[in-house]
């Protein structure tokens, strides 16, 4: 974020850097490697596909297996790292359960700590301060303008992530989903479910 | 988008990991994000293993350690378009002064 608000309508020249990558990108399409809107699929997948998934399969075995759930719940760190993921941002991962009485959401109410290895890159409105602030203000309003009218027999628990610790909702299974593979339980669950702005 | 990939690209630890911050990846000019997905197509396009441009990273970064980690990258990507002979450095070169032309 620039500070020189002068320099507002005279934007610096490009840094030599930036002239590179510039030049890269422009050849590369020139050349054919690369597609127009290729590089912004791929930045968007980051966002949106990558990380989510590694969550989804967390999910889905959860709810095909009892017992890696009930380890799931007690220490969500270890059971994660049983399925291969984690990492430096995934450290103390708390995973938390929905029930037919109760919803979990979560928010990181100073900054936008997010269970990365798990759920991927954070969406943008998950940073922005009127999510942050009126997840715990007001959650129910503000789940029902994201489109999750929830009744209100449903207790809203919101759980605010930390440095030290990262949430993540374990979403109720759907009904009528009991022949379904894990695999296709796990294509199910998406990234919202898991934060908690969503239920299946 | 190959799953493959970008498991590799999710796994990189040590310096040639990208910058976070709270988990996520942090670019601090729109161009850096873009280098990133560059470099990821790239790879995929080209049919290669993450690792060759991730070693070619680790080259960059070992040459030039003052050098902010987004330099490094395109450095590395650079190396890796002339390596796979995808361009070559006169269409590199030309390239470049079209940019610097039009941004003036």
């Amino acid at each position: 974020m620039s500070e020189h608000d002068d320099d507002h309508h005279h934007p610096a020249p490009l840094s030599p850097v930036e002239v590179r990558a510039l030049a890269l990108e422009e050849l590369l399409k020139k050349k054919g490697v690369i597609q127009e809107g290729f590089i912004d699929a791929v930045v968007s997948a980051y966002e949106n596909d990558i990380g989510p998934m590694n969550g989804a399969r967390v999910v889905a075995r959860a709810w095909v297996d009892p017992a890696y759930k009930a380890r799931l719940l007690a220490n969500g760190t270890a059971a994660i790292a049983e399925l291969g993921f984690g990492g430096p941002e995934g450290e103390h991962l708390v995973v938390i359960e929905n029930t037919p009485t109760v919803h979990n959401a979560v928010v990181c109410t100073l900054c936008s700590c997010y269970p990365w290895p798990v759920l991927g890159l954070p969406p943008n409105w998950y940073k922005s301060p009127p999510y942050r602030a009126r997840m715990v203000r007001e959650p129910r309003v503000l789940l029902r303008e994201m489109g999750l009218d929830l009744p209100g027999s449903v207790e809203i628990r919101v759980w605010d992530s930390s440095a030290e610790i990262r949430y993540m909702v374990l979403p109720e299974r759907p009904g009528g989903t009991e022949g379904k593979s894990e695999e296709e339980l796990a294509a199910l669950v998406t990234r919202d479910s898991m934060i908690g702005t969503a239920r299946l | 988008m190959t799953t493959r990939v970008d498991a590799a690209v999710t796994a990189m630890t040590g310096p040639a990991a990208p910058p976070r911050r709270n988990g996520e990846l942090v670019f601090d000019a729109p161009w850096q994000g873009r280098a990133f997905g560059m470099a990821v197509g790239v790879v995929e396009r080209l049919g290669l293993e993450w690792k060759v441009f991730q070693e070619r990273l680790i080259a960059a970064i070992a040459a030039h350690p003052e050098a902010p980690y987004y330099d490094c990258w395109v450095a590395a990507l650079e190396r890796l378009v002339l390596d796979y002979g995808a361009a070559t450095a006169e269409e590199m070169d030309a390239a470049r002064e079209t940019v610097r032309e039009t941004s003036e």
